[in-house]
């Protein structure tokens, strides 16, 4: 009989994870505890969505999430679970790290698959910044493993018929950080993740004016405009929610547009999903065009507008 | 006067890997070694609190074959470095490496702040941090990208998804600090030749106390990721750019790719 948890800072991965737990412990009718960042109404839910225990973590005001962990090893020491999927939020990746550390045991981050026989775990994730799969086994429990959400699917109808307890986890007595302020994410963001169309902006551009050629194109396609690394980090054209990326967004867009980007792995992490990947570029031995469905090679401040026309053609017609 | 420590890894460079056959097997025989993209950023940290504020700063590092980039480290602001190279650490995982790590630091003995990259550019675990606060007992503070040192602590601004989070505390931390902290040096030839005047202490594993280096995860297989795309040119053959344009819209919205 197995024992698996589950922590989160974010509700839906929370919902996501369950489903995974609750397959993984089903031929050995073992239980699930879900440590969630929620309300009362929230821990109700996430029994609906498999969990048997709900312990609440809920996010301190005067100091950092992560301080829960001295709390997490004692409950570990007690209830010895075997695998413990963590959300693979930054808050979660810290926590999940500390938490394996004291426990002397494995720790997988960012896990695209797991599979558990009750013995071993056989688990998948991305290394050389995407380039390549690693398969991992694990034969030591209890087994960390972090998850980023929309990895797995939640279950699609809640049973609210289940059963489960709710507590609420205490913070420790003594804890290391102060939280002097927090400011929120600004509302304007953009929603990258949502956008059917997206047209990804590189090094190719010369200038900053030039953006608007892409900003034209993703109009006349009903897309959005994003891009590579070093334009929102070094240059600031676009804002930083904008990158793609190992270390930024990650997009499953119907096509994805590359103008000017070279194609360096961890920019090609980003939009591995995408359905159609375009490329434009003037280097007709750009890696980005190994990794495209179409390319056209050529200068963008011909190409895009061009396309743009195009476009435009093709929806009013 | 603060005691500060970098941590770097000695890592292939991925641009260099090849992805060979239908096993997609990799091949790594013109490969080149660096220091993690990453890492470099919180060396620069320990390099500026070094210069501007007089903190002692040491870099450590640890693996197989990491005595080839002590020069390149030492040239990028330490005033020494401690390691361990061992044979033994040819298969690492983030478990081992913190261990390591954790070991020379306390042999050093007396460190303030402890900074790390976000991950490293080939595993990118994004453990080595926190599991090298926990091991030690320090406060671990992750994606930093503003840092202070207070008088008796340190002032950090931890990039979030849902925002900024800005946390003090006194006594001893591990940082872990993002790309956009700072733009990374690079070594003018008057560094890089002052890097061979500087010293570095070679530390073995019995000496920080570390006999057997259990591994915590077996790696079964290694292989490039599959990404089957078609590798279509629109534009052979003499084509305008308006007939490529056209004619990629039209691909588009025959594959029914179009909103």
């Amino acid at each position: 009989m197995s024992n698996l948890w589950i922590i989160s800072n974010t509700v839906e991965t929370a919902y996501e994870m369950l489903a995974k737990a609750r397959e993984l412990v089903s031929d050995s009718g073992g239980s699930v505890t879900a440590f969630l960042n929620g309300s009362e109404y929230q821990a109700q839910e996430a029994i609906s969505y498999g969990a048997d225990l709900v312990k609440l973590m809920r996010m301190p005001e005067k100091t950092a999430w992560e301080e829960y962990v001295p709390v997490l090893v004692q409950e570990a020491q007690g209830q010895k679970p075997d695998i413990i999927l963590v959300g693979a939020t930054r808050r979660g990746k810290d926590l999940a790290a500390q938490l394996a550390a004291h426990l002397d045991c494995p720790c997988v981050t960012e896990c695209k698959t797991i599979q558990y026989d009750g013995s071993k775990a056989i688990l998948k994730r991305m290394v050389y910044g995407g380039l390549a799969e690693k398969t991992i086994e694990c034969n030591e429990f209890p087994l960390i493993a972090t998850v980023t959400g929309r990895t797995f699917s939640k279950w699609e109808v809640k049973e609210t018929a289940r059963q489960g307890t709710v507590s609420t986890l205490a913070l420790p007595n003594v804890v290391k950080m102060q939280v002097v302020e927090r400011r929120p994410k600004p509302k304007e963001t953009v929603n990258l993740k949502d956008a059917p169309f997206v047209v990804g902006v590189g090094r190719g551009f010369s200038e900053a004016s030039d953006v608007k050629l892409a900003e034209e194109l993703a109009q006349a396609m009903g897309g959005e405009v994003a891009c590579s690394r070093p334009i929102a980090e070094d240059l600031h054209w676009l804002p930083e929610d904008r990158y793609i990326g190992i270390s930024g967004q990650v997009i499953k867009p119907d096509v994805y547009l590359a103008a000017g980007i070279s194609g360096q792995v961890q920019h090609v992490y980003g939009i591995r999903d995408a359905k159609t990947i375009v490329a434009v570029n003037k280097n007709e031995n750009a890696p980005i065009f190994q990794v495209a469905d179409y390319y056209i090679v050529g200068d963008l401040k011909e190409v895009l507008p061009a396309l743009t026309k195009a476009a435009q053609e093709v929806k009013g017609s | 006067m603060k005691k500060i420590v970098a941590c770097y890894k000695w890592v292939v460079d991925e641009a260099d890997i090849r992805v060979e056959g239908k096993a997609r097997s990799l091949n790594f025989d013109r490969i080149k070694y660096k220091i993690s993209e990453y890492d470099r950023n919180a060396i620069e940290v320990g390099a500026s609190f070094n210069e501007k504020q007089g903190c002692q700063f040491l870099a450590v590092t640890c693996g197989a074959n990491v005595e080839a980039s002590l020069k390149d480290v030492l040239s990028r602001g330490p005033e020494s470095i401690a390691y361990v190279n061992d044979g033994a650490l040819e298969e690492t995982d983030s478990s081992v490496t913190s261990k390591v790590l954790a070991g020379i630091i306390k042999k050093i003995g007396e460190v303030d702040l402890v900074i790390c990259g976000e991950g490293s550019s080939d595993g990118y675990s994004q453990q080595v941090g926190p599991r090298l606060a926990a091991l030690l007992g320090y406060a671990s503070v992750t994606f930093v990208n503003k840092l202070e040192l207070t008088e008796d602590g340190i002032r950090a601004e931890r990039k979030l998804e849902d925002g900024v989070e800005v946390v003090e505390l006194t006594g001893p931390a591990v940082v872990t600090v993002l790309p956009d902290i700072n733009k990374p040096r690079i070594p003018s030839l008057k560094q890089i030749l002052a890097a061979k005047k500087k010293t570095s202490e070679k530390l073995e594993l019995a000496a920080i106390g570390l006999d057997s280096l259990a591994l915590k995860q077996k790696t079964l297989d290694v292989s490039g990721t599959v990404m089957e795309r078609k590798n279509i040119q629109i534009n052979s053959g003499g084509m305008t750019i308006e007939e490529a344009a056209q004619k990629l819209v039209q691909q588009l919205k025959a594959d029914g790719s179009l909103a």
